[in-house]
């Protein structure tokens, strides 16, 4: 079955593959990732709880 | 796009397209009255500005979104005002913008391929977020490649590259401590093309538009500080122009939110501002279609146009800068060596320069802070 994939999805925010299995003409089974990282909650430990809005804002 | 050729000559110039797009002569003058005032120049630049931009065909323009919150598209694309977004998308042609442009995967690369491949040399390239470096760059990859293959490819060919917000300019939210991806800013992997950094989280859009049309204006990227930040949103200290610095030289402080100096815009420098440490032209540039900002809404400068604000400016509702690890009742001297130790974890030199001269002033501040106090 060919399989198609669609990187970057555009107008929306933030980064998303979607990838999709066809068989005629019809989809199949798809998986979508978002193929971006940053750690935001591994940055967010050990600070002051009162600046946690304008991290987590961020995201 | 034709192979090889510039088609952009027949292009219309950006006062042309403004003019096709409904955008009447008064409003333009109006515009370059506002690059004028932004760029720091007196009001009788406002023709040469107009003159300029009646010939100036416009730049094309490509937008990278890699470790992002989108927060600097927002703030491109949320004027209120529908003629001031009219404006900015006329006067910078943007052919490459993954939040805004129809066609998506292969075809959104081919539009990015073409403009490199077309406009080499010629084009303008907008980065926001940061690039990730560990594990070979996977934490930020579009279309299967890593944001650092794409950043060396795009911007390398680019006329110059403009580093918007925090994080495409020093590695920003990603690279705050402990950065768990390895996150850079541009400057730190692109060599050999004009870098313009537009600290800020985010930046705001007149100093976008101001760098692209002074371009237009002069032949000129505009003179930079030593943050690679234009002088003319980024030379002045927010302390400086603060609508709350009466309040400031008077000695009348906010002490509690909500209390009666809070009810009263008075000085929010105890409540953690960082104005006094920040160069940013946000009190005369003002956010939200020139509206307000934060210490006109009443809330303290979180200094983020400041070098590695996330790790040197917080906490931010504290009145002294600390370092992570330090804790929140860090000294003065504590933060100058942390400020060291940032200078080992790789900030520029000239940052810590600056950082030293902040440091410095400060101090000057907290003296002069309590004896008004007394």
């Amino acid at each position: 079955m060919p399989k198609i994939a669609i990187d970057p999805v555009t107008r929306i925010e933030g980064h998303l593959r979607v990838e999709a299995q066809v068989d005629g003409g019809q989809v199949k089974d798809a998986w979508a990732s978002s193929t971006m990282f940053r750690g935001i909650e591994l940055i967010l430990k050990n600070r002051d709880p009162r600046d946690a809005w304008a991290f987590a804002q961020r995201i | 796009m034709g192979e090889g050729k510039d088609l952009r000559d027949s292009s219309p110039t950006v006062y042309q397209a403004l003019r096709q797009r409904g955008v009447s002569r008064r409003d333009f003058m109006k515009f370059c009255s506002l690059m004028a005032a932004t760029l720091a120049l007196p009001a009788s630049f406002a023709p040469k500005i107009a003159e300029a931009l009646e010939k100036a065909k416009r730049p094309s323009l490509v937008w990278l979104e890699f470790q992002d919150c989108c927060g600097n598209t927002e703030s491109f694309l949320r004027a209120s005002n529908p003629t001031v977004v009219d404006i900015v998308l006329d006067v910078l042609s943007v052919d490459y913008h993954e939040t805004i442009m129809a066609p998506a995967g292969k075809d959104a690369e081919k539009s990015l391929q073409d403009v490199v491949k077309n406009q080499k040399g010629k084009y303008i390239c907008v980065v926001e977020g940061a690039i990730p470096t560990r594990d070979g760059g996977v934490y930020c990859c579009v279309g299967g490649r890593a944001a650092i293959d794409i950043a060396k490819e795009v911007c390398g060919n680019s006329l110059a590259t403009i580093a918007m917000g925090a994080c495409a300019w020093d590695g920003g939210i990603p690279s705050a401590n402990p950065n768990p991806t390895g996150a850079v800013g541009v400057k730190d992997v692109i060599s050999g093309v004009p870098i313009i950094n537009l600290p800020g989280c985010p930046a705001n859009v007149v100093n976008l538009t101001g760098t692209v049309v002074h371009y237009l204006t002069f032949g000129s990227l505009p003179l930079t500080d030593n943050n690679g930040a234009p002088l003319f949103g980024y030379g002045t200290r927010i302390h400086d122009a603060c609508q709350r610095r009466a309040h400031y030289d008077a000695g009348r402080y906010v002490r509690q939110w909500g209390d009666e100096g809070h009810r009263n815009g008075w000085c929010l420098y105890y409540m953690g501002c960082k104005g006094p440490e920040t160069y940013k032209n946000c009190p005369t540039a003002l956010w939200n279609d020139r509206t307000s900002w934060p210490v006109g809404a009443g809330h303290n400068c979180i200094g983020c146009a400041s070098p590695k604000f996330w790790d040197t400016m917080t906490p931010f509702y504290s009145r002294l800068a600390s370092i992570p690890g330090f804790g929140v009742e860090s000294t003065a001297d504590k933060v100058g060596l942390g400020l060291a130790i940032a200078t080992a974890a790789g900030v520029t030199a000239h940052a810590i320069a600056r950082a030293g001269r902040k440091h410095i002033r400060h101090e000057d501040e907290e003296k002069t802070a309590k004896t008004e106090d007394k």
